[in-house]
């Protein structure tokens, strides 16, 4: 039994189905009944039921791509913030990919508090502490363009189902675009009329994150800035 | 302020309502741009603003518990909330209205997804007509929805009392300063759980019944705005 539509909106507390359903996040089940734990969208799918936050914390996961910045440094690495409750820490040895001698190497070179760096999430153990790692595609220190704060909650937005909205954004503008699951996004391009609009589109992403055919209202206003430059 | 002569004529109230009736209740969710979320209530003259900030990281550090997330709740009352000029900052009567707002909140808070990490509540009282605690809660925990912090349920709660022998749903000041017998209560509505329940007076244990019974009725009609508070802050209307 299903008492909300698909895409519904739903607050805490509110009877979502009841029987035996696999719940993912968002929901939660208290004997046959189940619960929404949150204020988002239901979405059914077959026996799936999931409650999609219109705003939440970032918690680190493995394997999630973050912008931290520096925020302090010790012997052997340093701290980043990640927009999120807790830090993430990064060795130099995970920056560099190769093995420092501490005692020959100033690893104040490579980063200052400060600095932003893309990187991702390696591990996250149970009391939340969380290691990062450089590794991959445009990983490692961001030395140039925007750095746009969104909530996290959005992110999947940006990038769109299987990345289609991150494609037109970099695509029709020639921007490139680094997107952290932690909300923060950076926008790399040579232009900065395109910068400013792919900026201008993100913003309206947060904004209107809840409402559908999204898509093709971000290709229509990228078009519109293009044309007014 | 001038004593009147009685504060039920023919059953009604001395502003019109009728005893099982609340004031006139507005709530509003998200209000403040630069907290996590926040909702703003006005019950009656009452009006009270709360924020949330958090998960975030704990300061001080001692005070992070390993397994769980804390939360920390500050009520406090504005200079200008009421007719005398109050003393700024927390005294003996907020810091006890801070702890029982804190204990009337946590049931209904998945604090353990949030190891190590604190959730802030400010309730700012701003104008203040009696059940300013009550407000607060209302308030706090659409602002706790607003900031996505998974919760089982929202808290709604209402002061009931006595005045004049007769059991009265949502008192005034004059009701609470006059009347005998002032008890707000908080409840968790879908499962009928009190987590708040104070009372200054006397009451028999048949009117102490009664009066549960009417504030269970007074949070139901809460529960209501509450939720509709945070439909609408997404665009969503009444159907």
């Amino acid at each position: 039994m299903i008492h909300v539509r698909h895409r519904e909106l739903v607050v805490p507390g509110q009877l979502v189905a009841e029987g035996d359903y696999r719940l993912r996040d968002g929901a939660y089940r208290e004997g046959k009944q189940v619960y929404s734990s949150v204020v988002g969208l239901a979405y059914l799918q077959g026996e799936d039921i999931k409650i999609v936050p219109l705003q939440r914390p970032y918690i680190p996961s493995r394997g999630d791509v973050v912008i931290g910045v520096v925020v302090d440094s010790y012997h052997s690495g340093w701290v980043l913030d990640l927009n999120s409750p807790y830090t993430g820490n990064l060795f130099v040895s995970d920056l560099l990919h190769r093995k420092v001698d501490l005692n020959r190497e100033d690893i104040g070179k490579y980063l200052g508090i400060g600095d932003l760096v893309a990187a991702t999430v390696k591990d996250v153990d149970e009391r939340m502490r969380v290691q990062l790692e450089t590794e991959g595609f445009r990983k490692g220190k961001v030395d140039s363009g925007k750095l746009i704060e969104i909530s996290p909650a959005k992110v999947p937005r940006v990038l769109g189902r299987k990345g289609s909205m991150l494609k037109i954004l970099q695509e029709s503008t020639g921007c490139k675009l680094i997107v952290g699951q932690n909300g923060r996004i950076i926008v790399q391009g040579e232009d900065p009329h395109m910068v400013n609009a792919v900026v201008q589109a993100l913003l309206m992403i947060e904004r209107e994150a809840h409402t559908s055919g999204l898509t093709d209202r971000v290709r229509l206003q990228l078009e519109k800035l293009k044309r007014r430059e | 302020m001038e004593k009147p002569e009685k504060l039920i004529v023919d059953g009604k109230r001395l502003d019109g309502r009728m005893p099982d009736e609340l004031r006139s209740l507005r709530i509003e969710a998200g209000v403040l741009k630069r907290a996590d979320g926040s909702a703003y209530v006005e019950l009656g003259e009452n009006k009270v603003l709360a924020a949330v900030y958090g998960p975030r990281e704990m300061h001080p550090r001692h005070d992070q518990q390993p397994d769980t997330a804390v939360l920390r709740c500050r009520y406090n009352m504005a200079p200008f909330s009421v007719e005398d000029r109050k003393r700024p900052g927390p005294d003996r009567r907020s810091v006890e209205i801070s702890k029982v707002i804190r204990e009337a909140l946590e049931p209904v808070l998945f604090l353990k997804l949030y190891p190590r990490s604190v959730i802030d509540v400010f309730i700012e009282i701003l104008q203040a007509d009696a059940g300013t605690r009550t407000a607060g809660i209302n308030a706090a925990s659409v602002a706790l929805a607003d900031a996505g912090i998974p919760m089982r349920d929202l808290v709604s709660a209402v002061a009931v009392g006595k005045v004049e022998d007769t059991i009265v749903l949502d008192l005034t000041k004059e009701e609470d300063q006059l009347g005998t017998t002032d008890m707000p209560i908080a409840i968790v509505p879908r499962k009928q759980l009190v987590t708040l329940l104070q009372m200054d007076g006397h009451l028999t244990e048949d009117e102490f019944k009664r009066a549960l019974d009417l504030g269970f009725r007074g949070c139901a009609q809460i529960y209501e705005v509450q939720r509709q508070a945070l439909r609408e802050k997404y665009g969503v209307k009444e159907e």
